[in-house]
């Protein structure tokens, strides 16, 4: 086989239109991308397990059916890495808990059907948050995952483990699943670009559930024409999910180069107030977390005010780019982790009531009754976090508190859809950071959950609201550590999200190129 | 608010969960902590009340202007149950996954192959899943096992 070492730096657009036309073949692609893991996988653990067998097979017949003069698709021989909480006939699932060990996918989710049937190779199963809770890949039950960028710093979460993989360049495409953030936050740590498409977008058929008035999946690329692309393939209407529209998808690269000229970027007035609030609170809980004392020279602390100088900077760009600036007000943005933890935690805790032990998953061993098979089984299955928040959401859901909870909770976002659609009717697309600050190191917030649950601030709102999103990268801070500008537009219109991202992206002219910080490597 | 580890006890039982003493009381004081953190959202509107509200105060909220679409209201966590399994022979196998015009009408149709499913069954025979005995029939459980009586813990489940 004739070795290709730069297969693995292609946009996927760009590597399925070579292997489409027969320039380069899928096994080749493959074999590059595979080369490229062996080589970042020791320093980034991104993978929970690499299908290396089934993806040569599957390369092969890509391989074949292009010689038969047929057309795999969009994403012929595309390698994709898929969040472990997506279910691929045939190979395991665990989304990283110990409650799923040994459970093998009785079915493919219609996502990842439609990656297939583009053409895409799935290479592995990626890294994640248990049960997609956590921002920074820490409460998987099997092992950290690092960023690329910075060895001893978190990839974010909970997709953490297919934005390395992707920033790493072992993979072109990432797929995740994004609840309150977790497809943006872990592409804005990790430099590349995260979309959350609209709610009823994408089918969850085959998704496992965590908050499902949330729940989407999202493409993780290195670029916004590969994100776009990959939106596309997996959007559209699915009669397996109830909650997925009836909507055309439309063509979301057909108009992705025509510029911002004029259109009406909404900037988020009260982003300030909450950065300073964020700082503050950052700066009260930093001396009490564990890793304090272990201050890194090379990484140190992340200046308070580089997410307001970048987002500043963004917005001059985007200017530039000639769009027009409009102040919107989302007062409700300060409340939005609180609505955020309240129905999230409501619905996990009655979705993850199906983890017992008895249908599927792992059974205690010493469960003598049914009784003990349900206690047991949840208590040594799900991993800390899991469990405080059934708990939390037990508790907001439980008599004499669903009320001041989970109903007041739901006015409040009330509320805020109002604020967020009135925003959206003065400015096509509204802007946030993606993030309150860079990538944190490893172990940082791990003894803090709040702290932890403070980095969804920005991420929420279109969450809750079920708006459109994409995170693109908008810099670097003073530490060398990627930056992130949020895009939100109105429902379904992923078309005007996409196209403002890419605008952006052109005049930042970013490029994904992680240093592997912390690790002896040559990542070029 | 300090939850106490009662408190905690409560819910963990509900939750289905069991936990030592000490996780009790570290849980105690970290779900504490975030109660306290979105117990902002008491104060967020004008005319809240300013103490955490019983059912009656906070439906008191002013209606909002826009039609809102509430997420679908999770239940309680309740004691799961078995799924009925229909039988075999009514079973054809599972199609591909359509990409067709969507089903307009509420009509059966196949589901999941009953040995596809129980190839992730933790225990089974013949076709059924297969449990531990509903009644504990030992007698003395020393350690902190909340039981699933009947009337505790599933007073929620309608």
């Amino acid at each position: 086989m004739t070795s290709h070492p730069d297969l693995w730096e292609l946009p996927a657009e760009e590597l399925a239109r070579r292997i489409r036309g027969g320039e380069v073949s899928a096994a080749a692609a493959l074999a590059s991308a595979l080369e490229r893991t062996a080589r970042v996988e020791p320093l980034v653990h991104a993978y929970l397990e690499i299908f290396e067998e089934a993806a040569r097979v599957r390369a092969g017949e890509i391989d074949r059916s292009v010689a038969a003069g047929k057309d795999p698709g969009p994403l012929a021989g595309v390698p994709v890495a898929l969040k472990d909480n997506l279910n691929l006939a045939g190979h395991r699932l665990t989304c990283a808990s110990r409650i799923l060990e040994g459970y093998v996918a009785p079915y493919t989710a219609t996502a990842v059907q439609r990656l297939l049937d583009a053409g895409a190779v799935i290479v592995g199963r990626a890294n994640m948050d248990e049960f997609a809770m956590g921002s920074s890949c820490e409460s998987s039950a099997y092992q950290e995952t690092r960023n690329p960028w910075d060895v001893a710093t978190v990839p974010g979460g909970s997709s953490g483990g297919p934005a390395a993989a992707v920033a790493a360049g072992s993979v072109a495409l990432g797929i995740g699943s994004d609840t309150g953030g977790s497809v943006r936050q872990p592409a804005a740590l990790c430099g590349v670009v995260g979309v959350k498409p609209t709610y009823g977008r994408v089918s969850r058929y085959g998704l496992v559930a965590f908050a499902s008035s949330t729940d989407q999946v999202g493409p993780i690329a290195r670029g916004v024409r590969d994100a776009a692309l990959a939106t596309q393939v997996i959007a559209g209407h699915d009669p397996m999910d109830s909650t997925c529209a009836e909507r055309p998808v439309g063509d979301l690269l057909a108009t992705i180069e025509e510029g911002i000229a004029g259109m009406r970027v909404g900037v988020v007035k009260e982003i300030d107030v909450v950065l300073a609030a964020q700082a503050a609170a950052a700066a009260a809980t930093t001396p009490a977390a564990p890793a304090a004392p272990a201050v890194n020279p090379v990484g140190g602390e992340p200046a308070p005010g580089d997410m307001a100088a970048s987002f500043r900077g963004a917005l001059a760009a985007l200017e530039e780019a000639g769009a027009e600036l409009v102040e919107v007000s989302i007062p409700s943005l300060e409340a939005a982790i609180a609505v955020y933890y309240v129905i999230a935690t409501s619905e996990a805790s009655a979705n993850l009531a199906r983890f017992d032990g008895v249908r599927y998953g792992r059974r205690s061993p010493g469960a003598a009754s049914l009784a003990e098979v349900y206690f047991d089984s949840r208590s040594e299955g799900f991993g800390a976090e899991v469990q405080r928040r059934i708990m939390l959401g037990t508790f907001t859901l439980s008599s004499g508190y669903y009320e001041a909870y989970y109903g007041k909770a739901c006015a409040v976002l009330a509320q805020m859809r109002a604020e967020l659609t009135a925003a959206l009717g003065r400015a096509d697309v509204v802007v946030t950071p993606t993030t309150p600050s860079a990538a944190f190191r490893l172990g940082e917030k791990v003894a803090d959950p709040l702290a932890m649950y403070l980095s969804d601030v920005f991420t929420t709102p279109a969450s809750l609201v079920g708006l459109p999103a994409v995170a693109v990268p908008s810099g670097l801070d003073g530490q060398g550590l990627p930056l992130s500008l949020q895009i939100m537009g109105r429902p379904f219109e992923e078309a005007t999200v996409f196209r403002a991202a890419r605008a952006f992206e052109r005049q930042v002219g970013w490029q994904v190129a992680p240093r592997f910080r912390g690790a002896e490597v040559a990542a070029s | 608010m300090a939850l106490t580890t009662e408190e905690v006890r409560k819910i963990a039982s509900l939750a289905r969960l069991r936990f030592t003493p000490e996780e009790e009381a570290a849980l105690a004081g970290q779900l504490g902590k975030i109660v306290d953190y979105i117990d902002q959202l008491q104060h967020f509107e004008a005319g809240a009340p300013p103490e955490a509200a019983t059912g009656a105060a906070a439906s008191e909220v002013p209606p909002v202007p826009l039609a809102p679409i509430v997420p679908m209201a999770p239940m309680a966590p309740m004691a799961p149950m078995i799924p009925m399994i229909p039988p075999p022979a009514l079973l054809p196998p599972l199609p591909p996954i359509s990409r067709a015009a969507p089903e307009d009408d509420d009509v059966p149709r196949p589901c999941l192959p009953r040995e596809v499913f129980l190839a992730n069954a933790p225990a089974a025979l013949d076709g059924f899943l297969l449990v531990p005995e509903v009644r504990r029939t030992s007698t003395a459980d020393t350690r902190q096992v909340p039981e699933a009586r009947p009337g505790v813990g599933d007073d929620q489940s309608s």
